[in-house]
């Protein structure tokens, strides 16, 4: 972070790039929250996620950023999907997506937004961090993972395995006495 | 051997227009396919079942796609009422594209001159190249999900939800069957996969020197017969073709789709996967471009523009076994399905994993074979005492059950009017539950209430 | 192509007692995977049991015989030091204790899946059913609490708390009885605790950004010599400190405490109460003392405000409350505060930190034990609906149930610091680091709280002594072997510890001598 960062503009293609894509998420973001029918808002965080992965992209992330769209995309808001279809399944608009907080909801988010926002403006604003080609490529992030990381990762196989216990202790139905 | 293809640092040199070039080449290669792929799967299918299949549009109705397409395109564009309007325009279009997108990463063959240009024939390449695959065929899940969804429609989305869980259950196994070649390989990068199957090593027994295949199709046959299943629940194919099953969905998720130009997209994006995992397997387990057997024997094999009629010839021998496994199984049930893909193949494949992982390790240099050995020892035989315990848990339920059914029958036996065939009683809910002399005096029922 | 990557230095002997019990705890999934359902509860007792005992012998073992390491383990990651190792030997024995406490009686629900009041919890209580899964999931949740307090940088710090939280946050819904309460307060858990993880991660990318880094060392390097970047420290440490006394309940991030005590079954509770607080506080000291220590002089004035509100919200609440599990939670509320006064009690001088460490971990023992003896007593009252919540039920007990009323009033006495009792030396030892630290105005809100916390604990022994048994009043059940013990051993503890503490001192003085390894 101490080297000299070049100046803003004009800006590059890639800077142009992250800057849509961000517009594109912090927008489908906003469309989450505020569309009224519940499907809809399941298929905005789709574009979110999106564009997330398109950021992780412009940064050279590019294991994330397909990790990111075949999990988040491709699994967990299907899943999600999977869930308001079975369950509710409400056509068109659901009039009690709404809240009589909104405002209150509102000016909270919008208060925390600025913020963060200031935080990471005025904490970021000389930072520089050059895009090195490749650091975002398996091998660079396994070998982080299993070298530096590895007892965190191992943790959170642990978590997962206990979460998945719990998962099956809260749903299944089929248990018997113990006779 | 010779000429181990491209590696990752022979991409990303080519001029623009050449990128143009290769990308439109991709694209009317997949379109023709399409085309050329009905007629062939129509004419195969209809050759195996005794039948001549389509022969009226043009020699050997070879164009008989062009006039399906023809006619689609002329319809009418009906458009439910009911339906979610944007949602049931972006479905089709959400389906489609990421199908082409997968081929970018596709080798079709080595280093070529294009136009004064060395360049590999693959549009691009990335160092996680085979995530990208799955990650455009985990995106095409929503063209179902969301044409099931928007055509508000029973069928529809019966249709939709099965293949939501269809797809992510399968692509949970498809993702791990790659693991094993990752693992073997050492990369994720479909060209250098390619390249890595360019020789194989020899394997020294009794002093003979046996050159082993160096495809992983050989080396890792389980993870390939587990991927050719995934393949088929993947493609939403038969056996697995559960979300368009139109014996009990009419068409499932595209049932409110006329046969207009958006259902002519759906053909296309299941046409187009079909080639994706066909080049996925070719890719991974068959040696990608390079030239079977025989023929690799002849040194200019791998070089040039030979290695594309090669990955031609293997994909249309993919295609042809999608058709042929169409031919012969009938459709499987939902809960088979999904108890097969999550009770069968996934453990499966993980054991797998777990066995080709080991042996990768011991493998290895400086790794500590006897710790290897000894542990795996543990877990064999800890996993053989389970077996052998449940194994006769399950044989003393299977005898105890027989037995049960044995003793029914015998005494159905004695009742000489059952005479052990089972006769329905006279009450079934079938009859309404009158018996015939007790039934009211019938009404008058006007034809089509029913 | 393999090969490249340089296998990791893990120190196995040093996390020894951590793996066993995840070890432990994978090995109680193969069971609930292959055992048959009749034998499970006879494998999961005693593995559970000997895992927490085998692990706590290996703590032992790992601070007498090989002494206390002085860098930390595991690439870094996990920092095996002095008063890791003590806080790992009171979180095993703890949480030892909570499990003779879970295996006592039946709390839990017969069939999680079964709305509450229908047919099929009818029919699985009628048949038995039981979720053996109980035992895998503390011994998760009890690993959680091991790595937490041991985390040497932020990532792991969060992954630990989420060890740590996500099976309670499950076993809080799993009551027997009051089961609609019971799942509020696990719903209200997941919520609240989900929402502090987040702050928590958010705090630990915005000190990353900060310092380039998440290791608690580097950090400390980087307040000291990075300048211009000061709202993201301070945003980031502020956020990181959100997170982490929402877990120790501290206010005013206090509100989840009573619903959840109150909801979740009593085992659980004791185990929250003393196993969880014990990991939290570790955690807090650790990176307060060391990843944030270089800004002492600004997270001071904001946790002794914090402090200050923690323990007058927990003491004035606590006497609002009519039931008995709610007042306790009160009670663990105010005495997070009691603890906060020694985080706060540092100074220039390794001697002065070390007195506040030693402090804080006699108190956490001390407290945590009286804790688990008071939830076990409060098993053994029952009404016809289960434990017998409402405090007026609770009138007379001392003329039904002499012993098991005077257990309980000795272990109020011991959250009010009455001499004799473990906790006025916990008190006094936390109390006495933060009067050389300077910090004599806390010390003066602490004793008045203390005060007022006495007069409610004093309430309930004259509700249970001198006043009237109801007609219908609770019945006391015999208590099982295990819920025995635990009563047992939690009165020998705060008897030994309030008659004769110089030796768990000395034990927590020389753990805290060496501080915490950077």
């Amino acid at each position: 972070m101490t080297l000299q960062a070049p100046g803003f503009w004009p800006p590059t293609g890639p800077e142009i790039v992250f800057l849509l894509l961000g517009v594109v998420a912090l927008g489908s973001a906003l469309l989450v929250v505020t569309t009224r029918q519940l499907v809809h808002a399941a298929l905005w965080l789709v574009v979110c996620f999106g564009a997330l992965a398109g950021g992780y992209l412009v940064l050279t992330a590019e294991f994330v950023a397909w990790v990111q769209v075949l999990i988040y995309v491709g699994a967990v808001v299907v899943l999600l999907l999977f869930g308001i279809m079975l369950t509710r399944a409400p056509i068109g608009r659901s009039a009690d997506l709404d809240s009589g907080n909104r405002w209150a909801a509102a000016l909270v988010a919008l208060a925390t937004a600025a913020v963060l926002v200031t935080v990471v403006v005025s904490g970021f604003r000389t930072a520089y961090a050059p895009l090195d080609p490749g650091q975002g490529a398996a091998k660079p992030l396994g070998s982080s993972i299993f070298r530096t990381w590895v007892l965190p990762f191992e943790a959170l196989s642990v978590l997962l395995l206990a979460a998945l216990v719990g998962a099956i202790v809260l749903s299944r139905t089929d248990i018997q006495g113990r006779k | 051997m010779n000429n181990p293809g491209p590696t990752l640092s022979d991409f990303g040199h080519d001029p623009l227009w050449i990128s143009i070039i290769k990308a439109v080449a991709i694209f009317v290669f997949l379109m023709l396919g399409v085309l050329f792929g009905v007629w062939t799967e129509r004419k195969l299918i209809s050759r195996m079942q005794h039948r001549y299949g389509p022969n009226r549009a043009g020699k050997f109705g070879l164009l008989q796609s062009v006039a399906d397409g023809l006619k689609m395109g002329l319809k009418e564009d009906l458009m439910p009422r009911t339906v979610d309007k944007v949602i049931y325009f972006l479905a089709p279009v959400v389906i489609a594209v990421p199908a082409f997108l997968a081929f970018s990463v596709i080798p079709f063959g080595p280093m070529v001159w294009m136009f004064g240009h060395k360049t590999p024939l693959q549009l691009t390449d990335l160092p996680v190249a085979v995530l990208l695959v799955l990650a455009t065929a985990s995106i095409g899940v929503y063209g179902i999900v969301l044409a099931g969804w928007g055509s508000r429609s029973p069928y529809a989305i019966l249709g939709g939800l099965r293949s939501s869980a269809q797809v992510v259950s399968y692509e949970i196994a498809m993702g791990l069957s790659f693991v094993a070649v990752f693992l073997k390989a050492g990369t994720l990068s479909t060209s250098e996969i390619v390249a890595k199957q360019a020789g194989g090593g020899t394997w020294d027994i009794f002093g003979m020197h046996i050159p082993t295949p160096s495809w992983y199709v050989f080396s890792l046959i389980p993870s390939f017969l587990i991927y050719a299943v995934t393949m088929l629940g993947e493609t939403n194919r038969v056996p697995f073709d559960l979300p368009e099953g139109e014996g009990e969905l009419v068409g499932g998720f595209h049932t409110e789709y006329s046969s207009s130009l958006k259902f002519a997209m759906f053909m296309l994006a299941e046409y187009v996967n079909v080639f994706t995992v066909s080049a996925m397997a070719i890719t991974l387990f068959l040696g990608g471009w390079r030239a079977p057997w025989p023929i690799s024997l002849w040194d200019g094999a791998n070089t040039g523009w030979w290695p594309m009629l090669w990955f031609f010839a293997k994909l249309a021998l993919a295609f042809a076994f999608f058709v042929w496994v169409r031919a012969s199984l009938p459709r499987v049930r939902y809960d088979q399905l999904m108890a097969f893909g999550w009770k069968v193949l996934i453990p499966l494949n993980l054991g797998w994993i777990l066995l080709a992982a080991t042996l990768q390790a011991l493998r290895l240099p400086e790794s500590n074979r006897n710790g290897i050995l000894a542990f795996g020892a543990v877990v064999v035989i800890a996993g053989l005492g389970i077996w052998l315990r449940f194994d006769t848990v399950n044989q003393r339920r299977r005898e105890a059950r027989a037995a049960e059914v044995e003793e029914e029958f015998e005494q159905l036996r004695e009742e000489p009017a059952a005479g052990g065939f089972p006769v329905p009683p006279l009450d079934l809910p079938h009859y309404h539950g009158v018996v015939p002399s007790a039934r009211a005096p019938k009404e008058e029922v006007t034809s089509g209430s029913n | 192509m393999n090969g490249t990557i340089q296998a990791p230095t893990i120190e196995y002997a040093l996390l020894a007692p951590m793996l066993v019990v995840f070890g432990a705890a994978i090995v109680g999934v193969l069971v609930e995977a292959f055992a048959p359902r009749y034998l499970r509860s006879a494998i999961h007792v005693p593995l559970t049991l000997l895992s927490l005992a085998g692990a706590f012998a290996l703590t032992i073992w790992q601070a007498a015989a090989k002494g206390i390491p002085t860098k930390a383990a595991a690439m870094g990651a996990v920092a095996v030091d002095g008063p890791a190792l003590f806080i790992w030997g009171t979180i095993l024995v703890l949480a030892f204790v909570s499990v003779l406490l879970i295996k006592g009686e039946d709390h839990f629900v017969a069939a999680a899946s079964a709305v509450p009041g229908s047919a099929e919890e009818e029919q699985a209580l009628h048949e038995g059913a039981a979720h053996s899964e109980i035992y895998p999931l503390v011994l998760f949740a009890v690993g959680g609490m091991l790595l937490f307090p041991a985390a040497n940088d932020l990532l792991v710090a969060f992954v630990a708390l989420e060890v740590m939280s996500l099976p309670l946050y499950l076993l809080c819904g799993l009551a027997r009885r009051r089961r609609l309460l019971s799942q509020e307060a696990a719903v209200k858990y997941f919520l609240l605790g989900a929402f502090s993880s987040a702050f928590f991660l958010y705090g630990t990318a915005l000190l990353y950004g900060y310092a380039g880094s998440i290791d608690l060392a580097k950090i400390s390097t980087a307040v000291g010599s990075v300048g211009g970047q000061d709202t993201l420290l301070y945003i980031g440490a502020a956020m990181l400190g959100v997170g982490l006394l929402f877990k120790i309940g501290a206010a005013p991030f206090q509100a989840w405490k009573p619903d959840v005590y109150q909801g979740a079954p009593t085992p659980i509770t004791a185990l929250m109460a003393s196993g969880t607080l014990v990991a939290a506080f570790g955690a807090l000291v650790r990176v307060f003392w060391v990843g944030l220590g270089g800004l002492d002089w600004d997270w001071r004035p904001v946790l002794y405000g914090v402090a200050i509100l923690t323990m007058v919200v927990g003491a004035v609440l606590a006497i609002t409350q009519t039931d008995i599990k709610r007042m306790l939670a009160y009670s663990s509320i105010a005495h997070g505060g009691f603890l906060l006064v020694g985080v706060i009690a540092t100074g220039k001088a390794a001697a002065q930190n070390a007195s506040a460490l030693s402090g804080i971990l006699f108190y956490l023992v001390a407290y945590g034990f009286t804790t688990v003896g008071a939830f076990a007593v409060v098993t053994m009252v029952r009404d016809a609906g289960g434990e017998a919540w409402h405090l007026s039920r609770w009138a007379g007990l001392g003329k039904r149930s002499p012993l098991l009323a005077g257990i309980f009033a000795f272990f109020l006495l011991a959250f009010a610091g009455i001499p004799l009792t473990s906790g006025f030396f916990g008190k006094y030892a936390v109390f006495q680091a933060a009067v050389s630290g300077g910090a004599l105005p806390l010390v003066i809100v602490g004793v008045v709280a203390s005060a007022v916390a006495a007069f409610f604990y004093v309430r309930v022994i004259v509700l249970m002594f001198f006043s009237d048994p109801a007609a219908d009043g609770p019945s006391i059940v015999l208590p099982s072997r295990g819920t025995a013990a635990v009563v047992g051993l939690a009165v020998l503890a705060t008897v030994v510890l309030g008659v004769y503490p110089q030796p768990v001192l000395d034990l927590a003085h020389s753990a805290a001598q060496s501080l915490f390894v950077r």
